[in-house]
């Protein structure tokens, strides 16, 4: 069996098997140090959501998320420093308004826009960064899997 | 003229109508209607802390959709208490979407409130909208030699956000009295506590912080007292009785509402001064200071 | 095809209590540009180590992933193993198995070993493609720039030209002593300003490596670490600073006498113009050009005639100076909340309503009243003090909810030097908690208590008002539950310490940041308590946040320690993950520039095309995110690395 098919497998079909695949775009200084905290922590969470460690979420471009939903992904995360404390000064700022584009490009693909998530998570905020990812991933499990997928 | 939606609220529908006459005479005289709705009700007197108790809001909700059905985006009051508790509300609504949602879901009867509603006390509209300059230029017999001691109360600069002026230092009716040529005294007191609804229970508490503010007053050579609100003035007034029986030398001063000094600066007709709430007659010393002719006026 | 080598680590259990190890071995094995997987208990181990480095050498790796704990822990290890045997260190990259898959997702094995495999494939997609780097060396400049003349200010300027670095102390008033030149005496041991602090300002003043900018402020900054270039405005004195003597006879003849005095902080009036005070450094004169009559109406002119060394001149002298600077020192020190607030205490109100730092001026011998205490109403002594703490300070619902810090020691030598001087005089200090936790503080209090017999009363004061000459205090004992009102003759509001004014713009300047109360933020706040999230930039002293004379100047020493050690080589070395631009693609719009917050990308006027500032550049990859043509890219954080990770995620694997 490869890859593909043992994971589309997992993914075909809603209800309560169905375990989505969330991309998460994180901070370098901020949320990927939450993300770490709340491993330290023991805090547990689903582990739907696979992590991808950027130096500033103003590093993110549109073509990241799209990517991944394009792929198949069922939902896309992205955190970042909380305003006014970007480690590079304005980056969060800057992807914030990018990324703000992303819903109107959803909305065109009749993606539901709730499958992509913008957060504000600090280093010192593993708690946070639990409950979003837990929500966000018990927000996708209700949405049911992509449409995208599979084509 | 300009009209704005006018709450009166209970007060000045009763002891307190000398009050709403004075005022809405000065306003007509500064082009502005204060115009009363039909299905006003009560404002809900205070203001609930509670944050889960949501149904003490449906008294100031229902007046503020009055407001919206009247077309307009802002309402006045010239009861310090109305002010506050309207306020409040309305501030709350605006700040909470899922509270105004639970409350138009519950007021289903009603149109649903869109929030951004106004509130205002008279002395605001006065100050930021007439402002005191024009208020100045209308006054054609001068307070001079009339030494006043404005007294602010609580609801009118607290709680902060609320507040129409500072709530330590306010400076609003002061600044009215210097426009109308009075003489202005600065009392520490001014924002001191008058005792509010213990009036009802506990008389004699309330005539003892009463005796304190009106002492101060007097002694810093204070002819008379003005207030904004028809509790202040009740127990500044009407609890003179009681101070002057656990104070026998308490000489007396008179308090009114700054209507009426606005109405006597204007030279209204005197039954638009709304000096008939006054227990301590404020004649004399009006007669003596402001009624009386000048001598350089050629009397 | 690549080599990589994956190498994962149990973390004694930690991972291999949670993740299939052998699955995940198996799995990896099967990518194609996988030459080698491997596991081990502790690969941070000396000998996992070893096994790494043996395994590069033996089968040739050009690419490491290393499966194991977060990369802040073990990420320069392994990249300083891998350097040590030839592998060049940024084709390592870190997996990380344990913080984000096995410590939580301990009840989920066998999707926390999923997650695990497709990480390390995701990051074999990355390092495969990953290029070989260089650290990037930039020459620096051995000169400090210190913002602030404050006593944080002197002794980091001081330390800095010791070690033989050029300093340039830029002080925005005429002289250099900050707030404790204004301090009567200082605690814990009454030692006075003039007595510790004039020594320091006149070494400062006569050291060969310090350039005193006073009456100056920052205009601009740029550049970066080791190679700043700063623009200091030298305000118009209108006086000749070379040949102005100090001799003060200008401020004996000037006719405009009645100007609040900076330095005595209102307690007292100078001339239009000025020497602050008497032991300023340097001594030279300046003149105020918002109150002087020959600048303001082209009247008096008498100073010009007086001057014995013709120095005056009314012309506006500004100067701009450009400066190349290595590192900076941020000391711009403290103030005290403003006196428009306070109304319930009478502040600005009643005179004899005074603020701690004004009631230092009554104190000092070098004071208005040469330290007599006396009632600035009518000048009589008084008799009774109320000494309030915590104005403005510990009040989130009105004004600043932080302790200042600084206060309750403050205050009780205030009272102390209070009954010094008024032997029958009674002082009362209103308390919430009494914070004295430094060295010699506590024993100072309980000598204020018990031997000068100061009157501590714990509570808040709700009200103070003047009444027939007498001050009113209202008040509460919350000990006796009591309701206090005391009739004295003078209050002192120990008013809350706030951040300099002006240091929101100065920030910007430097781009450093300041927290919601203006207190400049630092990199960390136990960590790195001196350093800035600015590579260069450090503070010193109070305007990181309120302190006290011994922690600003042990802060200040801190401050210096690091820049000397920044400049003590020729070149900084900074890690190379930096942006570059494909020239082919790049078409010149110049979108990049918008983005960068440090201006190190911009359009090459020559060859119309983006280049990047290697000295410059933070790494933070936004113009890659923001380049329309696809030319700029963040080194080693490709589109296609990136693409490749989030197929890795959405469909298994690579297809290649």
């Amino acid at each position: 069996m490869t890859d593909k098919d043992r994971k589309g497998e997992g993914k075909a079909a809603a209800g309560d098997d169905f375990e989505p695949v969330i991309v998460g775009f994180f901070c370098n200084w901020c949320t990927a140090s939450a993300a770490d905290l709340a491993g330290t922590s023991r805090m547990q969470y689903p582990p739907n959501v696979r992590p991808i460690r950027v130096m500033c979420t103003g590093s993110v471009d549109t073509s990241f998320v799209l990517r991944a939903l394009l792929e198949g992904a069922d939902g896309v995360m992205v955190g970042g420093c909380h305003p006014g404390d970007c480690h590079y000064v304005t980056g969060n700022y800057r992807a914030r308004r990018r990324l703000t584009g992303v819903i109107k490009i959803l909305e065109a693909l009749a993606l539901d826009p709730e499958r992509f998530r913008f957060e504000w998570i600090s280093a010192s905020e593993g708690a946070k960064f639990v409950k979003v990812v837990t929500e966000f991933t018990e927000d996708i499990k209700r949405m049911g899997p992509s449409p995208l997928k599979g084509l | 003229m300009e009209t704005i939606p006018y709450f009166p609220g209970c007060t000045c529908k009763a002891d307190a109508l000398p009050f709403e006459v004075s005022a809405k005479a000065v306003m007509r005289e500064l082009d502005i209607e204060m115009r009363e709705w039909e299905r006003w009700t009560c404002c809900g007197t205070v203001y609930s802390m509670t944050t889960d108790d949501l149904i003490h809001q449906l008294g100031p909700a229902r007046n503020l959709i009055r407001v919206q059905e009247e077309g307009s985006d802002r309402v006045v009051t010239i009861c310090s208490m109305c002010y506050s508790t309207l306020k409040l509300s309305a501030m709350m609504f605006d700040a909470d979407e899922e509270k105004l949602q639970k409350l138009n879901d519950f007021l289903y009867d009603e149109v649903d409130y869109e929030g951004g509603i106004r509130v205002m006390h008279i002395l605001e509209l006065l100050r930021d909208d007439v402002g005191f300059e024009a208020v100045k230029e209308r006054v054609v017999r001068p307070l001079e030699g009339l030494r006043v001691a404005p007294y602010y109360g609580c609801t009118l600069v607290r709680p902060t956000e609320a507040g129409i002026d500072d709530r330590e230092e306010p400076r609003v009716m002061h600044d009215l009295l210097e426009a109308l040529g009075a003489e202005v005294v600065d009392s520490p007191f001014k924002v001191e506590c008058c005792g509010s609804y213990e009036t009802v229970d506990r008389p004699e508490m309330v005539a003892e912080k009463c005796h304190r503010i009106l002492s101060d007053a007097i002694k810093r050579g204070a002819d008379l007292v003005v207030t904004s609100c028809p509790l202040c003035e009740f127990n500044l007034d009407d609890r003179q009785d009681v101070i002057s029986s656990i104070a026998p030398r308490f000489p007396g001063i008179p308090v009114l509402y700054f209507t009426s000094l606005m109405a006597i600066a204007f030279d209204l007709p005197e039954e638009e001064w709304g000096l008939e709430s006054a227990t301590v007659d404020p004649l004399p010393v009006l007669q003596e200071k402001v009624l009386a002719p000048k001598d350089e006026g050629g009397g | 095809m690549p080599r990589i080598g994956v190498f994962v680590c149990h973390c004694g259990l930690n991972i291999a209590a949670t993740v299939d190890i052998a699955k995940v071995i198996d799995r990896v094995s099967q990518h194609p540009a996988v030459a080698h997987a491997e596991d081990y208990i502790f690969m941070c181990s000396d000998p996992g180590q070893l096994l790494v480095q043996g395994k590069i050498q033996e089968l040739g790796l050009d690419g490491l992933v290393m499966a194991n704990c977060s990369p802040t822990l073990h990420e320069r290890t392994f990249r300083n193993a891998a350097a040590l045997v030839g592998l060049n260190p940024y084709l390592v990259e870190i997996a990380n198995i344990r913080e984000a898959v096995s410590w939580p997702h301990m009840k989920e094995p066998e999707r926390a070993t999923e997650k695990a495999i497709e990480i390390i494939l995701a990051t074999v997609e990355k390092v495969r493609q990953n290029t070989e780097l260089h650290t990037i060396k930039v020459p620096v400049t051995h000169s400090v720039m210190i913002i602030g003349g404050g006593v944080a200010g002197i002794q980091a300027a001081l330390d800095c030209a010791d070690a033989g670095l050029e300093v340039h102390l830029v002080e925005r008033t005429s002289s250099i002593g900050g707030m404790m030149a204004s301090l009567s005496e200082t605690f814990p041991t009454l030692d006075c300003p003039q007595c510790i602090l004039t020594p320091k300002m006149t070494q400062a003043g006569k050291h060969p490596n310090i350039r005193i900018h006073a009456y100056s402020e920052i205009e601009e900054v740029s550049g970066f670490v080791g190679n700043f270039q700063a623009k200091v405005r030298h305000k118009a004195t209108y006086i000749d600073w070379s040949k102005c003597t100090g001799c003060g006879v200008c401020m004996t003849v000037c006719p405009t006498k009645k100007i609040p005095s900076e330095y005595n902080h209102g307690m007292a009036n100078r001339t239009a113009a000025y020497i602050p005070f008497p032991q300023a450094v340097p001594n030279r004169a300046v003149i105020d050009d918002k109150n002087c009559l020959w600048l303001l109406k082209g009247k008096c002119g008498i100073c010009a005639k007086k001057c014995p060394a013709e120095a005056i001149h009314y012309e506006d002298n500004t100067e701009i100076e450009e400066l190349e600077i290595g590192a900076i020192i941020v000391a711009t020190g403290m103030e005290v909340l403003p006196v428009e607030h306070f109304g319930e205490y009478g502040l600005g109100k009643i005179p004899d309503v005074v603020t701690g730092i004004q009631f230092e001026r009554l104190l000092a011998p070098s004071g208005p009243t040469a330290g007599k205490v006396q009632r600035p109403s009518d000048g009589t002594e008084p008799k009774e003090i109320a000494f309030l703490q915590c104005i403005g300070s510990r009040d989130p619902a009105n004004y600043k909810p932080y302790c200042s810090k600084v206060c309750c020691m403050y205050t009780g030598k205030q009272a102390m030097l209070y009954k010094h001087a008024v032997h029958d005089g009674q002082a009362f200090v209103f308390y919430i908690d009494i914070r004295s936790d430094g060295k010699g503080y506590e024993e100072f209090i309980q000598r204020a208590m018990e031997e000068e017999k100061v009157l501590y009363i714990r509570g808040k004061v709700s009200k103070v008002f003047e009444d027939e000459g007498k001050i009113v205090v209202w008040g509460t004992d919350t000990l006796t539950g009591k309701w206090i009102e005391l009739r004295v003759d003078m209050v002192v509001l120990a008013t809350a310490a706030v951040a300099s004014s002006g240091v929101n713009e100065l920030a910007s300047k430097l781009r450093i940041t300041t927290d919601e109360h203006g207190w400049l933020k630092e990199a960390h706040l136990k960590l790195q308590p001196v350093e800035t999230l600015t590579a260069g930039i450090y503070l010193a002293g109070a305007a990181q946040f309120v302190k006290d004379i011994s922690d600003t100047v042990a802060q200040a020493s801190g401050a210096a320690a690091k820049a000397i050690a920044l400049l003590s080589k020729d070149h900084l070395e900074r890690v190379p993950i930096i942006a570059c631009v494909d020239q082919d693609l790049c078409v010149g719009c110049g979108y990049c520039e918008t983005f960068c917050a440090y201006g190190a990308i911009a359009v090459d006027p020559v060859t119309g095309k983006a280049e990047v500032n290697e000295g410059l550049c933070e790494g933070c990859g936004g113009c890659a995110a923001h380049c329309p043509s696809g030319a700029a890219t963040l080194t080693n954080y490709g589109k296609k690395q990136v693409f490749d990770m989030i197929t890795t995620f959405t469909n298994g694997q690579v297809v290649q």
